[in-house]
């Protein structure tokens, strides 16, 4: 195939490739920033689940299919959704945990951070205080307007489900909040002129605790803006059922109820330090009441005072979050490192901060002093796992000692996926001992409060195995990139000179050869004109018409050794051997040329120094040797090439010759290729010269590292006798 | 913005979370804003995080509630005038009670100069020009409503016969009313300072003391600005409050409602309500 057709094709390939990759990119691009992917959304809360929720601030957890945020901090929230999403509604079901709080929709957020209305995106929320439904805009600082509950509304309860609906469709917001289902819902909505155009979805309460179930997102058009301010009072089914006033789950215990609302009372003076539980009934069961904070609610109760922490297992269970000031009494039992509080009743006596985590040493940890206590600590992930009713189960090696950390499931999915092994963590919970969470298999384990309680410190070493191999292979990669293009850098050269030479031989055969035969024709013009008598004239005339054919056959030699075409046009073998006979013509000597196994492609590197190797040795031969016969062998073996040229002639001491300009050429141009050239021969034995030189290593997939490392090599080697005494001149 | 500044705004979502409020700091420092105007929840662990923004060259105007820093080295104090305030409830106390009677103090953040400031000062006027009205409890005070609230139900419990109470902070306000109304107190008068939301939506609110927050916000942005073109900070500058009662509120005098933080939305949001 013709070379022009052949760099066409690649080039055509090359085209379609580019194109194939730029349409797969903005492809890629457009799927990932497409308002519409991943919509419709529905929550897998029901499931347990609640991967790819991000919380900023809170103590957000799925409970019974519930997300709970049970912290009153302000503008506590959790986002989750593309931010691509434009023109969407959100609805669900909301439920205010507190008093003086509101609870609500994140609508078109983005540029979130922790903090007080830190994101950038609306709000609607139902807020108590005022009986009203709020429509904010925040953006790092806050503009809001409120809407009051319709008169056919009661007004708003803590601990009742609402059904809520928020849609943004270009610059404007409608929101919908009902408590039954018979009575017409209030309907607000505002024009920003300014709008933000899209955003992430989210769930954020301000002073007061919420829960969520429920949650769908559906595309909105036109249509649905006005069907929704149409409709008036009547409210969207929801994708599940809900209850006005859902007080079915009142059983199970981890749920708000509506009677069990935080009320200040007054503590007991009889309370004992938890510290002092251990000491306390240790030959017969007794009783004792201990004051403080909670600190963990799931999987157990933990409360904590100045002196540690105890488990508490309730007799009658009711809703408690994280920073209730409770007392409780129970019965005192006593395990290796810690005290449980059986069968307790519990009072809550006000809501509390949450206290800060005490940070220790693992080593601190595994002694047991800190059992039950809210403890932050440090360690290297070195697995990470699902447990029981899919928690997550993070093992950790920290010096000498190796703990675990539990987190309950709902946003595990999450930390499993972002996780990674190796990384230096910080973790805060509730330091435990008993085998039921170690499986006695750590000194202790930690009980983790949310996915927040979890920083990531450092991500894991880059020296990886892993890392290493991408860069060991990425090293030789560059490396043979570097050596192709020294190669193919070396080619352009190699062509420049050749084009050079040839340019020069062109110059001399019609400069210096073409006056040299006009001078031969001048000096036998003068020698036919010239009386026989002038015997010395012709004499003369004859030495230096031998001079000038000399000298003409010598230009015509130098033209021939200059002129790469040979190379070209016919094959290596065939080149010498034209070379031979020319140098031979007129003369007896019978020129031979044989090649012996399979005959490789020569790189032009290669069999341009071989060709003028064995031109040279031809040269020497026919001019000093009076050869009868020339053999010329081209030998084939896997991974070399051998030339061998073999005369019959006189043949010389080997030692007298070693160092001689011709040879000296020989060897150099040899070593320019990595090539081992020698010369043998003794008097009267003739003479062989033989050029051994390695061949370039086929790439293949299998064979690429030995290949990549051989050329290095090579390149290394070859780097001094190639860029600075290569051989381009006649040695002779 | 009018000024052509950008403004970004955050605060910890927990008004006694001092880590978060230190974090915030520390991220302002880090991402090269041109200045810092800190409301500090804490009077000594701000100090450091402060100090290192000041290190990095960046001005810092703390507003509010001083810290035990000097000014200068970038930073100026834009403070509300506590001594001021403690005397303008003291005379509104003095007012309500024709001279005689019984307070309350609830309240008292000991980790807040300023509220310091405020309870010291009413004290003092009150020891000072009404002897005959006493001081009779004294409540430190916390971000914690429900302990507050504790706090005030057992002042009330103890003291059924109090006259007035003095709310130094907007927790203690949520607080002290949801402790009257509890105990079903009715003569109580309460004296409120920095309240959450302008209303008199309880009967038992006598009075608020308001910081001129919007002058104090332009003030320290100010500030930064005079720094950032090579002038001088003016060490310490401080605004009065002011008392809102129920007559001069609704008056709507209008250099009270220029106090009315101007939310954008009012001017800009075009809104309907259905039905």
């Amino acid at each position: 195939m013709k070379p022009s057709l052949i760099s066409s094709r690649r080039a055509l390939l090359g085209s379609l490739a580019v194109t194939i990759l730029t349409l797969g990119t903005i492809g890629l691009i457009a799927h990932l920033q497409s308002p519409t992917r991943g919509l419709p959304y529905f929550d897998s809360f029901a499931t347990g689940k609640a991967e790819g929720w991000q919380a900023f601030g809170g103590t957000w957890a799925l409970v019974s299919g519930v997300m709970r945020n049970d912290s009153d901090e302000r503008g506590a929230k959790l986002l989750t959704g593309s931010a691509y999403w434009e023109d969407y509604s959100i609805e669900g079901d909301v439920m205010l945990l507190g008093l003086d709080g509101d609870a609500g929709f994140i609508v078109r957020s983005s540029n979130e951070e922790e903090g007080v209305d830190a994101y950038d995106g609306y709000y609607v929320g139902l807020r108590s205080r005022d009986n009203s439904i709020v429509l904010g805009r925040a953006g790092y600082g806050w503009a809001e307007r409120s809407f009051p509950m319709s008169a056919s509304q009661d007004s708003m309860q803590v601990l009742h489900w609402y059904h809520l609906k928020v849609l943004v469709n270009g610059c404007r917001l409608i929101a919908s909040a009902s408590i039954t289902t018979a009575a017409a819902p209030t309907l607000a909505s505002f024009i920003d002129d300014d709008c933000i155009r899209r955003g992430r979805i989210g769930l954020r309460s301000y002073r007061s605790g919420g829960a969520w179930r429920s949650i769908v997102v559906r595309l909105a058009t036109q249509h649905d803006v006005d069907q929704m301010l149409a409709r008036g009072n009547i409210r969207d089914a929801p994708s599940t059922p809900f209850p006005s006033t859902d007080f079915s789950d009142l059983s199970n215990p981890s749920l708000p109820s509506s009677v069990d609302l935080p009320q200040p009372s007054t503590p007991d003076p009889g309370t004992i330090p938890i510290t002092n539980l251990r000491l306390y009934a240790l030959t017969k069961p007794a009783k004792a009441t201990v004051r403080g904070l909670v600190t963990l609610t799931a999987p157990a109760i933990y409360v904590q005072d100045s002196t540690g922490g105890v488990a508490v297992q309730q007799a009658m269970p009711k809703r408690l979050k994280v920073g209730d000031e409770v007392e409780a009494s129970g019965d005192v039992r006593h395990d290796a490192f810690s005290s449980i509080l059986e069968h307790a009743m519990v009072r809550v006596l006000w809501e509390g901060t949450p206290i800060p985590a005490v940070s220790v040493t693992p080593f601190q940890a595994s002694t047991g002093a800190f059992d039950a206590t809210f403890i932050e600590v440090e360690g290297h992930l070195r697995r990470k796992a699902y447990g029981l009713g899919d928690s997550l189960i993070l093992d950790f090696d920290a010096g000498s000692q190796s703990f675990r950390a539990i987190l309950n499931p709902g946003r595990s999915s999450y930390l499993y996926r972002e996780l990674k092994l190796d990384s230096l963590l910080r973790v805060r919970g509730i330091a435990v001992a008993d085998s039921a969470y170690t499986g006695n298999l750590t000194p202790f384990a930690v009980l983790v409060r949310s996915s927040d309680d979890i920083d990531v410190l450092a991500g894991p070493p880059w020296w990886s195995a892993g890392h290493l191999v991408i860069m060991s292979i990425g090293l030789l990669i560059l490396a043979l990139s570097a050596n192709l293009l020294y190669q193919r850098i070396e080619n352009w050269r190699l062509h420049a000179v050749v084009e050079e030479r040839e340019r020069l031989a062109y110059e001399m055969h019609d400069t210096l050869a073409q006056s040299v035969a006009g001078i031969g024709f001048q000096l036998e013009a003068i020698r036919v004109a010239l009386p026989k008598q002038l015997t010395s004239v012709h004499q003369q005339l004859d030495l230096a018409s031998q001079f000038v054919r000399h000298s003409h056959a010598e230009a015509r030699r130098s033209v021939d050794m200059l002129r790469p075409h040979q190379l070209e046009s016919e094959d290596l073998l065939n080149a010498l051997s034209n070379c031979a006979d020319r140098l031979v013509a007129g003369s007896s000597v019978k020129v031979i040329a044989s090649s012996t196994g399979d005959a490789h492609p020569l790189t032009l590197r290669i069999a341009d120094t071989l060709f003028r190797i064995g031109q040279e040795a031809l040269a020497n031969a026919v001019r000093h040797a009076e050869p009868k016969s020339l053999a010329i062998t081209l030998e084939y073996e896997k991974n070399l090439v051998r030339l061998l040229i073999d005369d019959n002639g006189r043949g010389f001491v080997e030692q007298q010759n070693q160092h001689s300009l011709g040879v000296l050429g020989m060897r150099k141009r040899a070593m320019s290729i990595s090539a081992n050239l020698e010369v043998r021969s003794s008097p009267g034995e003739g003479t062989v010269v033989i050029v051994t030189a390695p061949l370039p290593p086929r790439a293949t997939f299998g064979s690429w590292p030995a290949f990549s490392w051989k050329l290095l090599k090579e390149s290394a080697r070859n780097v001094k006798p190639v860029g600075k005494s290569y051989p381009y001149t006649d040695s002779r | 913005m009018e000024a052509g500044v950008h403004i970004y705004w955050n605060a910890p979502t927990r008004e006694d979370n001092i880590d978060d409020q230190i974090t915030i700091v520390q991220r302002v420092t880090a991402r090269g804003y041109q200045g810092l105007v800190l409301a500090p929840d804490h009077a000594q662990a701000l100090i450091t995080p402060v100090r290192r923004a000041m290190s990095h060259g960046l001005p810092v105007v703390v507003v509010g509630s001083p810290l035990s820093i000097p000014p200068g080295n970038g930073l100026c104090y834009v403070l509300n005038d506590e001594e001021v305030g403690g005397r303008i409830a003291a005379q509104r106390v003095a007012m309500i009670l024709h001279g005689r009677g019984t307070v309350a103090l609830l309240g008292i953040d000991p980790d807040i100069l300023g509220i310091i400031t405020r309870a010291r000062s009413v004290e003092q006027f009150l020891a000072e020009n009404y002897p005959d009205i006493h001081i009779l409890v004294k409540q430190v005070g916390t971000f914690n409503r429900f302990r507050e609230q504790q706090v005030a139900k057992e002042t009330l419990k103890t003291n059924p016969d109090l006259d007035a109470i003095i709310a130094l902070t907007s927790t203690s306000e949520h607080a002290v009313l949801s402790a009257i109304g509890d105990s079903q107190t009715s003569h109580v008068k309460v004296i409120v300072f920095d309240p959450e939301v302008w209303i008199f939506d309880d009967p038992h609110i006598d009075s608020l003391v308001v910081e001129d927050m919007e002058k104090m916000g332009a003030e320290a942005v100010s500030q930064i600005l005079r720094k950032s073109t090579g002038r001088t900070m003016t060490p310490l500058t401080k605004f009065e409050p002011v008392l809102l009662t129920r007559e001069n509120y609704t008056n709507e005098a209008p250099e009270l409602y220029s106090m009315i933080y101007a939310w954008p939305a009012h001017s800009r949001w075009r809104w309907t309500i259905d039905p």
